[in-house]
């Protein structure tokens, strides 16, 4: 299948616009040597040149929805085939800008997981049929996972509404939104400026007028970025509606720039709930979904694309569970003695921006009182105490939920088999207080930015504790899958130890001495018999002659391997 | 649980003490040039050595890893100290790579990669080069045993 012949112009216009614009800019000003007529040449054949690539684009590109893959072609200078199969794929989401929706064309991405990046890029087709494609892939998933099933055929089922946004908790949204970003752009501005602006400044100014000034300053800051962020928050959630069929959940967002998407249920690998003092005074919470592709088009910048930006506490509760069945969670808090070091830290950070507006209205000789950030000592027991209240971990039926933050809340949920690696940590500091952190990486996109599912400073002792259970955890979790999926999947090497004509086809006694002496520091191994090749047949043998575990009960993990425990 | 090969310590003592040296010799110029005493710069680069090998020298002796029955297990960190367990069904793809300097003291390590985010990359330095290979192979054999049927 092709793009949308729109896309030729329109990809040559955008791809050529800032070259255009820039001989526009040029020609305007008129002061150069260069005529009017060679510019509009020059500009006619930036244009030729970008419409003949966009053509050429045109031609090369195609999609196809194949029986097991979405195959793409693309590649004017370098080709590029590509098959992506369906089961691999994570989300397929549609997005169109204004001028793309007044053209009914729209932007097709395709995310699998790892890389940073999208997988398949579609620009542009036009919007239905993008559409078409989003409930194309979801349909052949579908069909892929029951194959065996004659469900295939039945139509898609009608999606169930879960949630849309109300005007009112949109203006919330709005109202709780502050764009972070902008302080710092202010910020950066300002001190560029300080030279060109001080001598405009009236020379006597008192410490009073100059403390008066910076709290002007300082408040018209804040209120400006919560401007900003309270605009961008509600362009970006306008109209934002979830809805659910069987295995998928599909999102539509925004105002200018329009986003709707799919998550298949069994991609998704966090939920997290977040909430701070405000939205829990209005009984308001943010939900977050993470998967682990690429996410588009995040609203402020983190990669959760289905988030509820705001809802009543029991809509995000009820939502929560609808996705990962998790319980009522009852959290384990750090020591109480680790309020200290938590008071310790907001102390000596206070006490360092101190030491800075000291040092600054020293260096300046300007008579600002810079004793008055002290004054915030007397909140660092109450933030301490929060800070701690917050902390906690719990270890449920089928998740992992940890909760941190002392002004951001933030309750993670992880389920078992999701957890990739259990890493945990002991800082120099930590270990003065005898605790301990332990962190359940998942493969989500968003614990790019260090907001991992961590038990945060727990007790020495637990630490160990827990991260074995974890393990011990995602491995029963996983058999229980496992045997969960059996009867569907056609797969044979556990079925087949079952049947006794079925002869053993290696002997596994010889394999054993093998695989131990691969890893073991002494044993005597010539390069060749680790390099012997036995990957076609030998993991099934394996897998056949140890396979009995899998029938039994699943704590049959912490039985003894003798084959692969090594000391 | 198995330790590193001795002779990583030469690299990384080897590192320390180039770093200092690099830092010595810029400080060492700056000070000239600036015209500061030169026993300042001389003295930081002092530090740094000492503090450089120090680390590198408790780096070797915390660094331990094994393999256990169904997850790759690691200690390590000398400020920091961290454990890392590697289910063995989350494993993707197993390496062995051998850098220009470690081919220099003869020895290689193996990097184990998951879909994770944080710990997605996870290096074992400090082996000979044949059991590097070896521990690949015998990971990437315990990979596929452990059917990581959906490794996301």
């Amino acid at each position: 299948m092709k793009l949308s012949p729109i896309s030729v112009p329109y990809r040559a216009v955008q791809k050529s616009g800032s070259l255009l614009f820039i001989l526009v800019f040029v020609g305007s000003t008129g002061s150069s040597g260069f005529g009017g007529p060679l510019l509009a040449l020059a500009a006619f054949a930036v244009l030729a040149v970008s419409i003949g690539y966009e053509l050429l684009y045109y031609r090369r590109f195609s999609y196809e929805l194949t029986a097991d893959t979405l195959d793409l072609s693309s590649g004017v200078f370098n080709r590029r085939e590509r098959e992506i199969p369906y089961g691999r794929i994570q989300n397929v989401d549609v997005s169109q800008n204004i001028i793309q929706r007044a053209l009914g064309i729209a932007a097709v991405n395709v995310e699998t997981a790892g890389g940073g990046s999208t997988e398949a890029v579609i620009r542009y087709v036009s919007a239905e049929t993008a559409e078409t494609l989003q409930t194309d892939v979801r349909d052949r998933k579908r069909g892929r996972d029951r194959r065996e099933g004659a469900s295939a055929d039945e139509p898609a089922a009608e999606p169930e509404a879960l949630f849309s946004i109300e005007p009112s908790e949109l203006a919330l949204v709005g109202v709780l939104s502050f764009d972070p970003r902008v302080p710092g752009a202010i910020l950066a501005l300002l001190t560029g400026s300080v030279p060109f602006v001080s001598p405009i400044l009236p020379g006597d100014v008192s410490g009073i007028g100059l403390t008066v000034l910076i709290i002007v300053v300082g408040v018209a800051v804040i209120g400006l970025s919560w401007i900003v962020g309270a605009i961008s928050a509600v362009v970006n959630y306008w109209g934002f509606r979830l809805t659910q069929t069987e295995d998928e959940l599909q999102y539509e967002r925004g105002l200018v720039q329009r986003y709707s998407g799919t998550i298949p249920f069994d991609k998704v690998q966090t939920v997290t709930i977040e909430d701070n003092p405000l939205k829990r005074r209005f009984g308001y919470a943010t939900l977050g979904v993470e998967t682990a592709g690429y996410a588009p088009g995040q609203a402020n910048g983190k990669g959760s694309e289905a988030a509820v930006p705001l809802a009543s506490v029991d809509r995000v509760h009820r939502l929560a569970h609808e996705l990962e069945a998790f319980g009522e969670p009852e959290f384990t808090r750090p020591p109480k003695r680790i309020r200290r070091r938590y008071a310790v830290r907001y102390l000596l950070a206070i006490g360092a921006l101190t030491a800075i507006a000291f040092a600054i209205t020293r260096f300046y000789s300007i008579p600002f009182p810079w004793y008055v950030p002290i004054g915030a000592a007397v909140l660092t027991p109450i933030a301490a105490h929060y800070k701690w209240l917050h902390r906690g971990y719990w270890l449920g039926e089928d998740h992992f939920v940890a909760r941190s933050g002392f002004w951001n809340r933030e309750a993670k949920v992880v389920p078992y088999y999701r957890i990739q690696t259990v890493i945990d940590t002991r800082t120099i500091f930590q270990r003065r207080w005898n605790v301990g952190t332990v962190v359940a990486d998942t493969a989500g996109s968003l614990s790019v930015l260090g907001s991992d599912a961590a038990a945060l400073d727990i007790d020495r002792a637990d630490v160990e504790r827990i991260r074995e259970e974890l393990t011990d955890r995602l491995q029963a979790s996983l058999e229980e899958r496992r045997r969960d999926r059996k009867p569907a999947s056609g797969f044979a090497w556990i079925d087949t130890v079952e049947d006794p004509a079925l002869p053993n086809p290696v002997d596994f006694d010889s394999l054993t001495p093998a695989i131990t002496a691969a890893g073991s520091e002494d044993a005597d191994r010539s390069p060749d018999s680790t390099k012997t090749d036995r990957s076609p047949d030998s993991p099934k043998a394996d897998r056949s002659s140890d396979s009995p575990k899998a029938d039994r009960s699943s704590d049959s993990t912490d039985s003894d391997q003798p084959d692969r425990a090594e000391e | 649980m198995n330790a590193l090969q001795p002779r990583i310590r030469i690299l990384w003592v080897g590192r320390a003490i180039i770093s200092a040296g690099i830092v010595g010799g810029v400080g060492y110029a700056a000070a000239m040039y600036a015209d500061v005493p030169v026993e300042w710069p001389i003295a930081i680069a002092g530090l740094l050595l000492v503090v450089g090998v120090l680390h590198a020298l408790l780096r070797y002796r915390n660094w331990r890893y094994e393999i256990r029955e169904d997850s790759l297990y690691l200690e390590r960190g000398v400020l920091t100290e961290v454990r890392t367990a590697v289910p063995l069904v989350r494993i993707q793809h197993v390496d062995s790579r051998r850098s220009a300097l470690e081919r220099l003291v003869g020895l290689a390590s193996t990097v184990v990669y998951t879909a994770g985010s944080r710990g997605a990359d996870v290096r074992i330095p400090g082996l000979t080069p044949d059991d590097a290979s070896a521990l690949r192979e015998r990971l990437k054999r315990l990979a596929i045993e452990a059917d990581g049927e959906d490794a996301v």
